[in-house]
């Protein structure tokens, strides 16, 4: 599925209780200590730095969580989630490294406006084991 | 050899320089930031740039792809005419702004919790101004976080893009 793949967008006909396709990701090491992302903070991508400061692997930055959540809604809202749109996440638990990170997604509200509804998603990412590592809510306004 | 970050002896004494270059005398994120402050910072969202960031969570969507290898800089294609950068980029570069970035800050501080709000979609290439004002300091269950707002506004003509409430707990 691409952002140009309309088979999932959320549509005015979309119902509360729809669930959004997941994506997953895996926790590459390399990619969390790249510069732009985790290089400042060896935290990020040093398994002997993180074992000093108590962390049992180098742990990712929320951020990238939030990207994921962003891209999976994206997917779901295209060009709507440019334009009056609110993303907030609550980091819950570290991504360690080669953890496998997989998105969700429900819409929990509908709300008629004049021109179109307002959606509100239960968002979050969680391990290979279900457990929750970001959760947030996005809203969306999709017109008419 | 570490199965994560497989690494030879010289790799390991090049990382170990880097890491030892980071530990200079520095204060943790509480001592650094009083409530009321008020910085900003301009940001040039060149197509490389946003590239590097996209590429780093592998998010491959076209519509932000003002880079492609071959052809180099391209106009891009997305519903708003030319690429846009991913919903969230700027949010990213919100900690290069909230504090004192001439001053080193002590690692371990870690980004908790973000409320953001997108106005308007950014065109790769845009110079926007990110302004954040530290709003609170506070303890919760024996941690200390600081609280900012950010805003993102396009230089040329104040356009609203962006704005984010954020913690960070501090060391």
């Amino acid at each position: 599925m691409t952002s140009t793949d309309l088979t999932h967008r959320v549509t005015s006909d979309t119902e509360v209780g729809y669930a959004l396709q997941p994506i997953s990701k895996k926790a590459v090491i390399q990619l969390m200590g790249s510069r732009l992302w985790g290089r400042f903070n060896p935290n990020h991508w040093d398994p002997g730095y993180a074992q000093t400061t108590g962390l049992s692997a180098p742990i990712q930055t929320g951020e990238m969580s939030s990207a994921y959540i962003a891209e999976m809604c994206v997917n779901h809202f295209g060009e709507h989630i440019f334009q009056g749109s609110r993303i907030a996440c609550k980091y819950v638990s570290s991504v360690l490294a080669d953890e496998v990170i997989t998105t969700g997604g429900v819409v929990t509200e509908k709300t008629p406006l004049e021109r179109g509804f307002r959606f509100k998603v239960d968002v979050w990412c969680e391990n290979e084991k279900g457990e929750k590592k970001t959760v947030g809510v996005v809203e969306v306004t999709v017109p008419e | 050899m570490n199965r994560l970050k497989p690494m030879t002896a010289i790799q390991e004494g090049q990382t170990q320089e880097f890491i030892n270059g980071l530990a200079e005398e520095c204060l943790p994120y509480w001592d650094m930031v009083e409530v009321g402050d008020v910085l900003e910072r301009e940001l040039h969202l060149s197509p490389e740039l946003v590239t590097l960031y996209a590429d780093g969570v592998e998010d491959f969507n076209p519509w932000y792809e003002a880079w492609r290898m071959n052809s180099w800089r391209i106009p891009g294609e997305s519903p708003f005419g030319g690429a846009i950068v991913p919903p969230l980029l700027v949010s990213h570069f919100v900690l290069s702004v909230q504090f004192d970035h001439t001053k080193p800050f002590a690692i371990g501080s870690i980004h908790t919790f973000h409320d953001s709000e997108i106005f308007a979609p950014i065109a790769v290439g845009a110079t926007v101004r990110i302004t954040t004002r530290a709003t609170d300091k506070f303890e919760k269950r024996g941690r200390r976080y600081v609280r900012h707002n950010a805003e993102v506004v396009d230089v040329d003509n104040d356009t609203l893009y962006f704005s984010e409430t954020r913690d960070i707990l501090s060391l």
